[in-house]
């Protein structure tokens, strides 16, 4: 098993946010977490990387225990789990070339010129070496995705976060990314987990979802076990219907 | 909730605003003396922090320059008709206090608010989670080269600011009160002591500020809302330092070194 969440709870002042969270990602798997907005989808897989701490509760990656660890060591698991941000993360006053070469220079201290040799590479993988000089805010949304996924797998991690990969692209960038986040699983076998509300991806893509709600896992499955179950609460969201007992 | 817990709650919070505040300045020293620093960094940095603020700073003590002599020629005046020494009083309290202290509550304005939104939309953007992301640590990468930047301009704009209240408060002496430049340019009461006393707040000014406001900016939640609450805050909590930083170097400097 090489991913573990065993009742982590997190709360803000007095907001709390995730009450009790528990669930395993198998090696390989392509994870769903699902949820309206600010359920705390992304608060809860940051807390994996180490850019928040739980209140209570532990976390495992590899049978180790990461939710005690410092932030310098941190930094190892950061190499093996790496995260694509729910925003353009990529610094502007950098190129795309010099934004995926960060990492390299940083996590694996190379020379600015091999470091920047690599990230040509990186670039020809998601098919934006020609943008390689580019400055991010030239760039359309779907662009910066896929190089801010270049710079997130410099690293080959071993497990990597997408956090809503595809809000804000449009239909056709998106499945372009729902492939490679499936091409990953399957010929690299890189674990992930997505968080997402788009269902679009969720049952094009998903080995297994898990849906957050109020604090809690609501429910945790197979596409098909959400397709066919009788919760209504779940129903209403993989409908996506105006209507319901879902509390917002 | 009565006001004995709000108050309560209230002191809880300023401490551990306090303990945070002094948490990043350690840290921030820290990396000052032992992290990497990024020449292009800290000139950009001196750039937006001093360039874009000398016009302000000259208008602004300009017209301080021009208030403090006029009110205070006019105090002078009910006791005894007599000015002759209003330029050496008012060169002493420029120099020891009123110059970098005045000075540097206008910059925590314009300086403070700057380095907290830009911090701040960097936290709630998820730039500075992936600058972590890539092991970078964010006071070194973005508190270090504000802090190196301000302690040098600031430093300089303070001392700008003294020169060009004193000028100005010289040409109001001349047209209002008919004090000539020669009488009212005289530095007989201004002592090492008072040079001392001003270039120290000058440069803990200096180091207050991006200290001050890069926590707040970095203490940053919620959305544009957030950079809001934390540019707000940065510019409050700087003023605030500034003035505590003020009684207590101007406590002892008396001491040390009265008159
Ligand atoms: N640093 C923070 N301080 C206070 N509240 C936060 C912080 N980060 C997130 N929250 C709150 O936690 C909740 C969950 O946020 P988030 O995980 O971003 O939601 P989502 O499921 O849409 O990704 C939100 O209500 C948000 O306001
Ligand atoms: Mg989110």
């Amino acid at each position: 098993m090489s991913i573990r969440f065993e009742n982590v709870r997190k709360a803000f002042g007095s907001k709390v946010v995730l009450e009790d969270v528990g669930f395993e990602v198998g090696s390989g798997e392509c994870f769903f977490i699902i949820g309206a907005s600010g359920v705390g989808k992304s608060v809860l897989i940051k807390h994996l990387i180490g850019l928040l701490r739980p209140d209570g509760g532990s976390i495992y990656l590899d049978g180790e225990e990461v939710s005690r660890l410092t932030e310098k060591e941190f930094f190892s698991v950061r190499k093996k789990c790496a995260m694509v941000f729910q925003n353009s993360t990529l610094f502007d006053s950098m190129t795309c070339a010099e934004n995926v070469a960060l990492p390299l220079r940083k996590h694996k201290r190379l020379g600015a010129k091999a470091a920047l040799k690599e990230a040509l590479e990186r670039l020809d993988t998601v098919h934006m070496r020609e943008f390689a000089n580019a400055y991010p805010p030239e760039l359309g949304d779907g662009m910066q995705k896929r190089v801010a996924i270049a710079r997130a797998l410099t690293l080959d991690p071993r497990y990597v976060l997408f956090d809503e990969p595809t809000t804000s692209l449009d239909p056709v960038s998106a499945r372009r990314v729902d492939q490679m986040i499936r091409e990953l699983c399957d010929e690299v076998g890189v674990t992930s987990i997505v968080v997402s509300h788009d269902l679009r991806s969720i049952f094009g893509i998903a080995d297994r979802i898990c849906m957050l709600y109020k604090g809690h896992v609501r429910m945790l499955g197979t596409p098909e076990d959400f397709q066919t179950t009788d919760d209504p609460v779940v129903q209403q969201f993989i409908n996506g219907r105006a209507e319901g007992p879902m509390e917002v | 909730m009565n006001v004995v817990s709000a108050t309560g709650l209230a002191v809880i919070d300023v401490t551990r605003d306090i303990r945070d505040i002094l948490r990043m300045g350690a840290r921030t020293l820290r990396f000052v003396v032992r992290g990497r620093k990024d020449r292009r960094m800290i000139v950009e940095q001196m750039h937006q922090i001093g360039n874009k603020s000398v016009f302000f700073i000259t208008v602004t003590m300009g017209f301080i320059g021009m208030i403090l002599v006029f009110q205070s020629a006019l105090q002078a005046l009910r006791i005894v008709p007599d000015l002759s020494l209003l330029g050496a009083t008012y060169g002493e309290i420029l120099i020891r206090d009123l110059g970098a202290s005045i000075g540097a509550m206008m910059l925590a304005t314009r300086v403070g608010a700057g380095i907290a939104a830009e911090i701040g939309s960097m936290v709630v953007t998820e730039q500075v989670d992936a600058l972590r992301m890539c092991s970078a640590d964010p006071v070194e990468y973005l508190v270090v080269p504000r802090f190196l930047a301000s302690m040098v301009m600031t430093f300089c704009l303070l001392v700008w600011a003294c020169v060009v209240a004193y000028l100005s408060g010289m040409v109001t002496a001349y047209v209002v009160f008919d004090v000539n430049f020669l009488t009212f340019a005289n530095f007989m009461l201004v002592d090492a002591g008072d040079v001392i006393v001003g270039l120290t707040k000058c440069l803990a000014y200096g180091a207050a500020i991006p200290i001050v406001s890069a926590q707040r900016g970095l203490a940053t939640f919620g959305g544009s809302e957030g950079v809001g609450w934390a540019t707000t805050s940065a510019v409050v909590s700087s003023s605030l330092a500034v003035i505590v930083l003020q009684f207590f170097i101007s406590a002892v400097g008396y001491l040390v070194f009265p008159g």
